[in-house]
């Protein structure tokens, strides 16, 4: 089944991301998704769409820290090997349910050595946002 | 199970294809509302629905903004249970309303909890129904109640965590939690007990409506409790903790916890009907009916397909 392409087009420099302007009304955000991976239909085609540029106002976290998030996720949801997890997949879009999630939580703080308190962990969708939290909370926490 | 429509018994809404699309279904059976102590339980095996056009039926109830979502859903397996999800819930609400379930619009509240969003001259806003759905890879189900928020939760009885079972609770139970689970020595044991305790946490926070983050799992515990009734062992019954936030964590609900379809645990929770006094022990009532939509109903309440564990009637 085609999967997210993120991890064909996160090699390229300008690497996309999905902005920080995330607008958290009581807890939910209401920000949309800048998946640029091609829609899934039930035929195997992938179709590659041009990346759109992204306005950055925060520096995205290392590749090496999505990798490992990419990872974590991956484990745990058991996933089948020919489906690709890379920062711009969406949790949702993973089939992660809460214990799904909380397990997930649990794991990164273990591996990052950081803790992750419910209102930080509410505003986030992708694999990307993930990462950006932690090397943030890293950060946070040397300082 | 291919029944004469009669064209002028539903409130058609939607133009010429929601006619074509009713010719082709036969119709739900109507349901009676649930009472006001008593929730509705519809659940579907997606494993038992393999008719994939079937399923393209299911598809074409769906709002176009559904029916994105599932397509986004990452392999066919969740797009199955993501279609069927969907399909659940309208089908579920219109046999209450009596609407075409493709009909059925749906709003967030302003914490993320779904609703229906009635329009005007609907006839379901009167009393107005509240619903839940919760899903595992292997079972769908939605929970109905008639004015009282309700929540729901399933959970797979053999679901395996990847963390051990202690550590999941120290870092996200309440102490007393912990060291309820802890008193289980036999580590099966203490897997069934978490996943029970998970899916009545669960329940709980989506009865609120406040999201994961809107009610912390550290910040109440959940534990069976004796009843003055006779006919009840025990109750579960939610307590806050004490440094936590009273004002939106409440205490006035009441929790079942059963097992469904002898492969899940599932919980229910529903405010408290206080309004009348003297009652506040009665126990929830429960129905529970296994639906393929369109295909085939079965009230299975009373069968082996729901076996209480506690806090039923």
């Amino acid at each position: 089944m085609a999967s997210t392409i993120g991890s064909a087009i996160s090699s390229i420099s300008a690497t996309p991301r999905r902005s920080s302007v995330a607008t958290a009304v009581n807890g939910i955000s209401s920000l949309k998704s800048v998946s640029f991976s091609s829609r899934r239909k039930s035929l195997p085609s992938i179709r590659l769409q041009p990346a759109p540029l992204r306005f950055r106002i925060s520096c995205a976290a290392k590749q090496e820290t999505v990798d490992k998030v990419c990872e974590i996720v991956k484990n745990q949801l058991a996933l089948a090997d020919n489906i690709i997890v890379a920062g711009s997949s969406k949790f949702s879009e993973l089939g992660a349910d809460s214990l799904d999630t909380v397990e997930i939580v649990m794991r990164l703080e273990e591996t990052f050595e950081i803790n992750v308190d419910e209102a930080s962990a509410q505003n986030i969708a992708t694999v990307q946002d993930v990462a950006d939290l932690i090397e943030k909370l890293a950060a946070e926490k040397s300082a | 199970m291919n029944q004469f429509i009669r064209r002028g018994m539903l409130p058609m809404q939607g133009g010429v294809l929601s006619h074509r699309l009713f010719a082709s279904l036969p119709p739900l059976t109507p349901s009676p509302l649930p009472s006001r102590r008593e929730a509705h339980l519809w659940y579907v095996v997606p494993d038992e629905l393999k008719d994939a056009s079937q399923l393209k039926k299911y598809m074409e109830l769906l709002s176009s903004c559904e029916r994105e979502r599932v397509l986004s859903m990452n392999g066919e397996r969740l797009q199955k249970g993501a279609l069927l999800s969907r399909a659940l819930v309208r089908t579920t609400l219109a046999r209450y309303c009596r609407v075409n379930p493709q009909s059925i619009k749906f709003k967030t509240s302003k914490f993320g909890k779904p609703e229906i969003m009635w329009q005007h001259g609907d006839q379901c806003n009167q009393p107005s129904l509240q619903f839940n759905v919760s899903h595992s890879s292997s079972l769908i189900a939605c929970g109905i109640t008639v004015d009282v928020p309700i929540g729901i939760d399933v959970e797979e009885k053999q679901r395996k965590t990847m963390s051990s079972i202690s550590s999941l609770a120290r870092r996200y139970f309440s102490p007393s939690e912990v060291e309820y689970l802890g008193s289980f020595s036999n580590t099966d044991a203490r897997q069934k007990e978490f996943i029970k305790l998970w899916t009545l946490k669960e329940a709980y926070v989506k009865a609120l409506g406040r999201g994961f983050s809107g009610a912390p799992f550290k910040d109440f515990t959940i534990r069976l409790e004796a009843t003055k009734a006779m006919q009840l062992a025990a109750v579960p019954r939610v307590h806050i903790e004490a440094d936590s936030d009273p004002e939106y964590l409440t205490d006035n609900w009441e929790f079942a916890l059963f097992e469904l379809s002898s492969s899940h645990y599932a919980a229910v929770c529903m405010e408290r009907d206080i309004s009348h006094s003297g009652r506040e022990n009665e126990p929830l009532r429960l129905k529970v009916w296994k639906t393929i939509p369109f295909v085939e109903d079965e009230f299975v309440s009373g069968t082996n397909a729901v076996k209480y564990i506690c806090g039923l009637s």
